[in-house]
């Protein structure tokens, strides 16, 4: 047909054809010219579909913590408020000039703490979105809706706009929006193609933050100083996973974040126990054995790493398919190598 | 008036029947998932794999409630309406599994109540109960003749049949209708055979290569007991313009019959049936269609926009959900995706979404939910890849029933071929540019036609586990989301 050149004709072939050749998949070998070859494919429906648990159980029910606390922080600020009003007017009363000062320092206090809230209840909502995009790319994955990956991609460069690195990658994802392209695969190009820096980036600070604590643990002189180094540097680990993948979490956001972390691990747990932290135990029996210090050390910075591990899926908003996700054995590997060179 | 008044009567009774059917259900909620499709749509291979998937648990990882586990346990339960008969599902997988043939063709409006206890997401236990109504797709053209008298659907059938390719099939029994006259006497032996000549017109467009959709009135070609009856013995007659039927006349007869036919066959089904169904999924064999020619694919189009019609769409709210039951949810569904590449499903669901988007955005307007897929309820046949020379096409592997034809062979149903259909194009557009748009088996030979959808035999299933295997589908599961799992959250 002249106005369609690009359509091919129908066809049938039998495979009892001596003309035709059954391959097998695996096969490269490319048999005599002049036959016909036929190569099943393997069903996309019967392969295992990898399926990521939620990172957390759905909430249900109503929230009478959320009321309880709410409540109280409703009533301190009221007293707070009673208590400074009072304040104020005794101001007034022994000197106009106090008075006025005081009330300067209660206004700036009222902004500030306006401003404190607004951020806050900014980097919650933002935490949120970057949770249900991981949900809702998940839930893709599976059903391969081709629109709602569309609006998937929408809120995920939107996400991205902050980080100037990825400038070139978001060109990129916004040309292909209008090709056909299927709902699962649009998001694996949007993973491969906006996730490989951040996740180097990520392995890169995660490991640099075990390094840290291990060194620092092996140092110290005191357990107490170790503990709260391990605390605050992996508060700062989560927080710096939590920028680097779109989210910009206040106080609020961090303790919620560190208990989706701590969830996380906790589910998590029994997997990697399985996989890679017997060799890892091994390895600081070993090194145990050579210095209580530096095992204790290394150990420690295992715990950081898997740490950061866990705050990586809580706070990408996809889920790993189509780039590997990263394990621990390598982040170990690192840090051991590290220590060796100290050493 | 009188017309008026039986209408307002009508409307009553259904609204009252409502109302008691929204007490039963109140705390028990029940669905009413109406099931058609025009014949060889494969409305009863749908039915069977769905309660065969629920039932004995199939693969549906799209279907949430499923997937997730949240649905304990689906079992069949006797129906409610006695006098409907049961949908013959235990036979029906018999033959599906054991003999591999399709099973037999709908004839009848059938039923089958499927009880699916289930967890809500908050916890609670629940059960919804499924009533699968399943009715031939024709019927539903027989809806708009409610509003048409006999003189203008008697106009309109003579001239659809005078239209290409309709005119050569319809060729003997223009011949016997050129020897009758409206206003002659009555004549029984005249009107049996002019209705034998009209059906035997109407079966002939829906030979396979013809494949026509728009052939109502539907009981001609599926009489049931009215078989031979007066009300199904009419056929549409050359009225003279602006002029009223004598008493006495052929033609005053067959207004009676046209009039009784209304009355006894399409009304009833519309009030028993039809009104109360709240989700309806129609299946459309849009390969038959491409097998066919553009002209199939136009009638096709147009069949589709007649079965819209008839559908009371919107969304449900608490007050018509207690007077007035709308359908909220309608998925037109592309069956036998099988017969067809994966990588093509999607410019199989263009087309279909195009020949509905007119309905489509009527329904948008009121609420309702419609949604277009491309589904396999049973999967027949592999994928492949054919390399023959440079080109590699993707094919599909399976084993054509027996009786079917390509390349000049006949298949005896047990060799297996590799089969390309042909591409479909990019853009659904250029398959409704009209009569030239591609060549099918109506006006071009075998070998020129631009697809060939061969008819696969079910797969062959190896028989693992107590309940006997599970049935491959493609998005069965995804149609069961749409169709339900709102009604399972």
């Amino acid at each position: 047909m002249s106005e369609r050149p690009q359509h091919r004709r129908p066809a049938t072939f039998n495979l009892d054809d001596p003309g035709v050749i059954v391959m097998d998949p695996d096969d490269a070998s490319r048999p005599a010219r002049g036959t016909v070859h036929v190569t099943p494919e393997t069903d996309p429906a019967l392969l295992p579909v990898a399926v990521e648990a939620p990172v957390l159980p759905m909430q249900r029910g109503f929230r009478w913590g959320a009321v309880f606390w709410t409540a109280i922080a409703g009533l301190v600020l009221l007293g707070t408020g009673l208590g400074v009003a009072h304040l104020i007017e005794d101001l007034f009363a022994r000197s106009e000039s106090l008075g006025w000062l005081g009330l300067g320092f209660a206004f700036a206090a009222a902004l500030a703490l306006v401003v404190v809230i607004a951020r806050e209840a900014l980097g919650l909502a933002r935490l949120a979105t970057i949770e249900k995009l991981h949900q809702r790319a998940a839930a893709v994955l599976l059903s391969d809706d081709r629109p709602e990956s569309r609006a998937i991609l929408r809120d995920l460069l939107k996400v991205a706009h902050q980080n100037p690195q990825l400038a070139r990658a978001r060109a990129t994802l916004t040309g292909h929006a209008d090709d056909i392209i299927d709902g699962a695969d649009l998001i694996r190009l949007a993973e491969r193609e906006l996730m490989t820096p951040l996740d180097q980036e990520a392995r890169r600070l995660i490991s640099s933050a075990a390094q840290r604590v291990s060194i620092v643990t092996a140092v110290s002189p005191r357990a107490l100083v170790d503990v709260l180094f391990v605390f605050a540097a992996s508060l700062r680990l989560i927080r710096q996973l939590a920028r680097l993948y779109g989210g910009r979490p206040g106080a609020l956001g961090m303790i919620r974040l560190m208990r989706h972390v701590i969830a996380h691990v906790a589910i998590t747990g029994g997997m990697a126990a399985s996989d890679s932290l017997i060799q890892q135990v091994l390895g600081h029996g070993l090194a145990a054995k050579l210095s209580q210090r530096l095992g204790e050390g290394v150990l420690n910075g295992l715990l950081t790493a898997r740490l950061g591990l866990a705050a990586i899926d809580v706070t990408r908003p996809l889920p790993f398919t189509a780039l590997p996700r990263p394990a621990l054995g390598d982040l170990a590997k690192d840090l051991l190598r590290k220590r060796d060179s100290d050493v | 008036m009188a017309l008026r008044f039986s209408d307002i009567v009508e409307e009553a009774w259904l609204s009252a029947r409502a109302l008691r059917d929204f007490g039963d259900h109140f705390f028990n909620p029940t669905v009413r998932l109406g099931v058609t499709g025009l014949s060889r749509a494969g409305k009863t291979v749908f039915i069977t794999a769905l309660i065969h998937g629920l039932t004995r648990g199939g693969r549906f990882p799209v279907f949430e409630p499923f997937a997730t586990g949240r649905i304990a346990r689906a079992r069949l339960e006797p129906q409610p309406d006695d006098a409907v008969p049961r949908f013959d599902y235990e036979n029906h997988v018999r033959t599906l599994i054991t003999e591999r043939r399709w099973p037999n063709s709908t004839v009848d409006i059938s039923e089958l109540r499927l009880v699916i206890d289930y967890q809500r997401q908050n916890g609670a236990d629940r059960t919804l109960t499924l009533d699968i109504v399943d009715y031939p797709g024709e019927w539903l053209l027989d809806l708009p003749l409610l509003n048409k008298s006999y003189e203008q659907w008697s106009q309109e059938s003579l001239a659809l049949s005078r239209e290409q390719p309709r005119a050569k099939l319809a060729a003997p029994w223009h011949a016997q209708l050129a020897t009758l006259s409206a206003e002659g006497r009555e004549d029984e032996q005249a009107a049996l055979s002019a209705a034998r000549l009209f059906t035997d017109y109407l079966r002939a467009c829906r030979d396979e290569r013809f494949a026509m959709s728009l052939l109502p009135p539907g009981r001609f070609l599926m009489p049931g007991n009215l078989a031979g009856s007066p009300a199904l013995t009419f056929a549409p007659l050359d009225l003279p313009q602006q002029s009223i039927a004598p008493e006495g006349s052929l033609w005053a007869m067959m207004v009676r019959r046209y009039e009784a036919y209304k009355d006894v066959v399409v009304r009833p089904f519309f009030r028993d049936h039809f009104s109360r169904l709240d989700r309806q999924i129609v299946l459309v064999d849009a390969l038959a269609a491409f097998n066919a020619g553009p002209e199939a694919l136009a009638d096709l189009e147009a069949a589709l926009a007649g079965i819209l019609d008839c559908f009371r769409i919107g969304r449900s709210t608490l007050l018509s959900a207690l007077f007035r039951p709308k359908i909220d949810r309608i998925l037109f569904a592309a069956t036998k995706a099988d017969h067809l590449h994966h990588s093509s499903h999607d410019r199989l669901e263009a087309v279909l979404r195009r020949a509905v988007a007119r309905a489509v955005a009527r329904a948008e307007n009121t609420g309702a939910d419609i949604d277009v897929v491309a589904l396999a309820a049973v999967r027949a046949t592999r994928e492949a890849t054919v390399a023959r020379g440079r080109e590699k096409l993707p094919s599909i592997l399976g084993t054509p029933a027996s009786g079917e034809i390509a390349n000049g062979e006949t298949f005896d149903g047990t060799t297996e071929v590799a089969t390309f259909p042909g591409d479909l194009p990019l853009d659904p557009e250029q398959l409704f540019t009209g009569e030239t748009a591609f060549r099918g088996l109506s006006s071009a030979a075998a070998e020129k036609a631009d697809f060939r959808f061969l008819r696969f035999r079910p797969p062959q299933l190896d028989n693992e586990g107590p309940d006997g295997p599970a049935l491959p589908h493609i998005r069965l599961d995804r149609a069961l989301q749409f169709l339900i799992g709102d009604k399972l959250q």
